[in-house]
């Protein structure tokens, strides 16, 4: 259904949400219509205290303006903060990218097929590519450029500025994966995902305005404490204990894992997540580098444990404060290159987007970073340890972690490791590789979920991947087997845990998840018997 | 007193149209070096691994690898698939604007290589395949203003009568559609009524011996809207041509990482240099990037 008629209602007055969503509204996903439950309206108590004016959902527990010196404040810090955007010294990341943007969009929408979001939502207005970025780009000319003041409404720029505006802008920049799918589709090479994620910017920078999960309780909480997840290097050494008795318990071997080795080949950083919710994958690193013979070491220091930094979904200062002690602690442990564990947001962060953020010393000729996917299949190549594929005769799909593959190259070594390691061929998605869809939880999605922002997740920006697995498995559905679904990510596999949890494909399909490192160590021929045990909480 | 205008115009609307699009080309290019930015595929590695989008960074120890080796075929095939092929919107676009685009995009091509065909044959005039000439000028012209009348107009009613479309078509879309359309049905119908472009040929024979020659008025019409265009194009987003280089070339496919002591290293340094005055409260105002990256305001 077609709720919107003009950009210009982004304005409009009123606390009712200016496109509200109903499930039969959303992509039809055949066979699961009954046991979705439908989408809960915000709870009363939220409504008299929260903003919900975009679509009904929010991830913002911060009260809404009740002054208009209240309103007035926001809207004024709203515009100084445009300005910096288009400022180059306080923007030189991407003012570039972002005039660009602004000023060649041809508006042909050819985007708009391409994001899982809008087709997802049944093609909401509001979710396709082009909304958000076509009411900053009338905002900009309005407020910031000398044509659009003399002939605002021939250029367009007829959007008025006011609470509404931006608190509905605010809400939009978090209904955008940033996985960057249309931008591989864009004629002119507009990234519409640049643009949600310069919105993001935008409010952190100037205002301190973000998601809990990503400011006060991620880059904060991390440059403070040493992980977003609130665990210290004390935590730490004892998750690296936990980690070594999984390590025994299910194979029998006993292996120390190697903190703070000073001068190793390799700096292992993982997704401190990973320590936390799935064990088991750090412990599958360990297992495979034991004996695979490669010097490597975990670091103990602050931040050194956990490779997250969610400053590249919206704050370039904390994205540069974060990378930058990262680069740093490989340098004073000595160690030829950090290697990224499973965690697609730091692949990309410190393997490609810190590259010029950082200074000289710490530029990626002088401390390189990779993935650790090439690294997997180097082991396989090597022969050094010995697989044996019918331990992973299971039906098995691969997701293409999008900061991993559309947006770093890397496709092919996953495959090469999972065609290796496993019985049965790989059951590719539709489409895959550098086209595949994100998982639904990029740009932080997996971790938001305050207030109601987590429904609105589980059915709208994961609906497509979930058609996807589905199609993936189709012929083998109703099969009385276990059946796999591969996503090298923790946010990724974050994200698939809710959504088969939502869908109920577990318990209905008997369909997992897991790790790479974790289906390799599965196939471990040196192994007394199964690494995965699928009746396990993941 | 038109006749000289005209002349004037002539030569002054190209000036304008490559002096205004120099200074906006240069500004673009001074402005900050951005972070890398890239998605994949892209033009860049050997071929296997273009055709499934892979990146050197699938190896390991690319980092010790040296990046000399030049991907510019491979470049220039992938933006000639999309210059003159229009290749992503025939593939990805919903509202069925392909054909129509198509046809406006080298209706415009034609037309700026029938102008040049108008100045190389009055240069050449008589030498050599002059008939070839004269045969080519009149073919390319016709189809130029064929296919951009057809393209331009077919925009502008989809832009008006979908209403997707139409919520994102402000009016200088239309005007810029509308623009277009004014140019090649006009030269259309100057060459119905002169069919061998004989006013065109002494329009643009006129304008480069500085000898006013006598107009038409279609004719007058067809090559006053033309350099008008040539003056507002390079104001208008209309240049997104140039803006694909910035875009696609130095940001989506822009894939080489930093050297220390490289000319982007140098960059990257000045730019570390700039103060931040974002007034976040977990920002240190005042300071350097640099200094924001060493640890400010923990």
């Amino acid at each position: 259904m077609k709720k919107i008629t003009r950009l210009a209602q982004i304005a409009s007055p009123g606390d009712e949400p200016l496109a509200p969503l109903s499930v039969d509204e959303l992509m039809a996903l055949p066979g699961l219509a009954q046991s979705v439950p439908p989408l809960a309206p915000p709870k009363p108590r939220w409504l008299e205290s929260y903003d919900f004016s975009l679509d009904g959902f929010s991830d913002f527990d911060l009260p809404k303006p009740t002054t208009p010196e209240e309103g007035e404040r926001l809207v004024n810090g709203f515009l100084s903060g445009l300005e910096k955007l288009f400022d180059p010294q306080n923007n030189w990341p991407f003012v570039k990218n972002l005039r660009l943007a602004m000023d060649y969009c041809v508006r042909c929408q050819t985007c708009s097929e391409a994001c899982h979001v809008y087709v997802g939502s049944g093609r909401q207005e509001i979710y396709r590519p082009t909304f958000r970025s076509e009411i900053l780009r009338r905002l900009y000319q309005r407020y910031l450029t000398t044509g659009g003041k003399l002939l605002g409404p021939f250029l367009g720029a007829d959007i008025e500025l006011n609470v509404k505006t931006v608190w509905r802008l605010l809400e939009l920049s978090y209904r955008c994966n940033l996985c960057r799918r249309c931008a591989t589709v864009c004629p002119v090479g507009i990234d519409n995902a640049l643009i949600a994620r310069e919105i993001r910017k935008l409010f952190s920078q100037e205002l301190g305005i973000a998601p809990p999960e990503l400011l006060k309780k991620g880059t904060r909480q991390q440059l403070q404490v040493g992980s977003s997840t609130g665990m210290n290097p004390a935590g730490f050494r004892d998750l690296v204990e936990c980690a070594e008795d999984i390590i025994l318990e299910k194979t029998g071997k006993k292996i120390k894992l190697p903190v703070d080795k000073k001068g190793a080949d390799i700096l292992l950083i993982h997704n401190a997540g990973e320590f936390l919710s799935w064990p088991e994958n750090p412990a599958a690193f360990a297992i495979l580098f034991d004996a695979a013979g490669i010097d490597w070491t975990l670091s103990s220091e602050q931040l050194g444990y956990d490779a997250v930094n969610y400053g590249v979904w919206f704050d370039d200062v904390e994205l540069a404060r974060i990378a930058m002690r990262h680069v740093t602690l490989a340098k004073e442990l000595g160690v030829n290159k950090i290697v990224v564990g499973e965690c697609g947001h730091a692949h990309k962060t410190l393997c490609v987007v810190a590259d010029r953020l950082l200074p000289g010393d710490l530029s990626l000729s002088e401390m390189p970073r990779e993935s650790c996917l090439p690294l997997f299949w180097e082991i396989v190549k090597s022969g050094q340890v010995r697989f044996d594929p019918a331990r992973n005769d299971f039906p098995i799909t691969l997701h293409d972690p999008c900061n991993v593959v559309r947006l770093m190259g890397i496709v092919r070594p996953q495959r090469e490791v999972i065609k290796a390691v496993c019985a049965q061929p790989l059951r590719e998605m539709t489409p895959q590789g550098v086209e595949n869809y994100c998982c639904g939880g990029g740009g932080g999605f997996a971790i938001m979920d305050t207030l109601n922002f987590s429904q609105w997740r589980n059915n709208v920006s994961v609906r497509v991947k979930v058609s996807q697995i589905l199609a993936a498995f189709e012929d083998v559905l109703d099969a009385d087997a276990d059946k796999c679904v591969i996503a090298p990510c923790s946010n990724c596999k974050g994200t698939l845990r809710e959504a088969l949890r939502h869908y109920g494909l577990e318990e209905k399909y008997r369909i997992h998840y897991s790790g790479l490192a974790d289906l390799m160590v599965n196939a471990m021929a040196e192994l007394p018997g199964p690494y995965i045990k699928w009746n396990q909480e993941m | 007193m038109f006749e000289w205008l005209m002349v004037l115009l002539g030569w002054g609307s190209v000036l304008l149209f490559v002096g205004v699009s120099a200074v906006k080309i240069f500004k673009l290019s001074r402005l900050p070096l951005n972070l890398r930015w890239e998605v994949y595929p892209s033009p860049h590695g050997p071929k296997e691994r273009r055709r499934y989008g892979g990146s050197y960074m699938e190896e390991t120890d690319w980092a010790q690898k040296p990046q000399t080796e030049s991907f510019l075929l491979a470049e220039l095939a992938e933006m000639g698939a999309e210059i003159f092929f229009l290749k992503r919107v025939r593939k990805h676009n919903p509202y069925g604007l392909w054909p129509f685009s198509m046809a406006m995009h080298w209706g415009t091509y034609l037309l700026m290589g029938w102008a040049g065909l108008l100045v190389v044959e009055r240069i050449v005039g008589g030498v050599g395949q002059a008939v070839v000439l004269a045969y080519l000028v009149n073919s390319v012209g016709v189809a130029a203003f064929v296919l951009g009348a057809f393209g331009s107009l077919g925009l502008a009613v989809k832009r008006a009568s979908h209403a997707d479309l139409r919520l994102y078509t402000a009016p200088v879309d239309y005007f810029n559609l509308l623009f277009m359309a004014a140019i090649f049905v006009s030269g259309w119908l100057s060459w119905l009524a002169d069919p061998a472009l004989a006013s065109h040929r002494a329009y643009v024979g006129g304008v480069l011996s500085f000898s006013p020659a006598a107009l038409p008025v279609l004719t007058g019409l067809c090559f006053l809207l033309f350099e008008l265009f040539l003056i507002y194009m390079p104001f208008s987003k209309l240049i997104h041509y140039f803006a694909k280089y910035f875009t696609i070339h130095l940001t989506l496919w822009e894939d080489s990482f930093r050297v220390k002591g490289s000319p982007v290293d140098e960059k990257v340094a000045a730019q570390l240099a700039y103060r931040v005055t974002w007034a976040g409260p977990h920002v240190a105002a005042g300071k350097t990037w640099l200094e924001q990256a060493q640890g400010e305001k923990k």
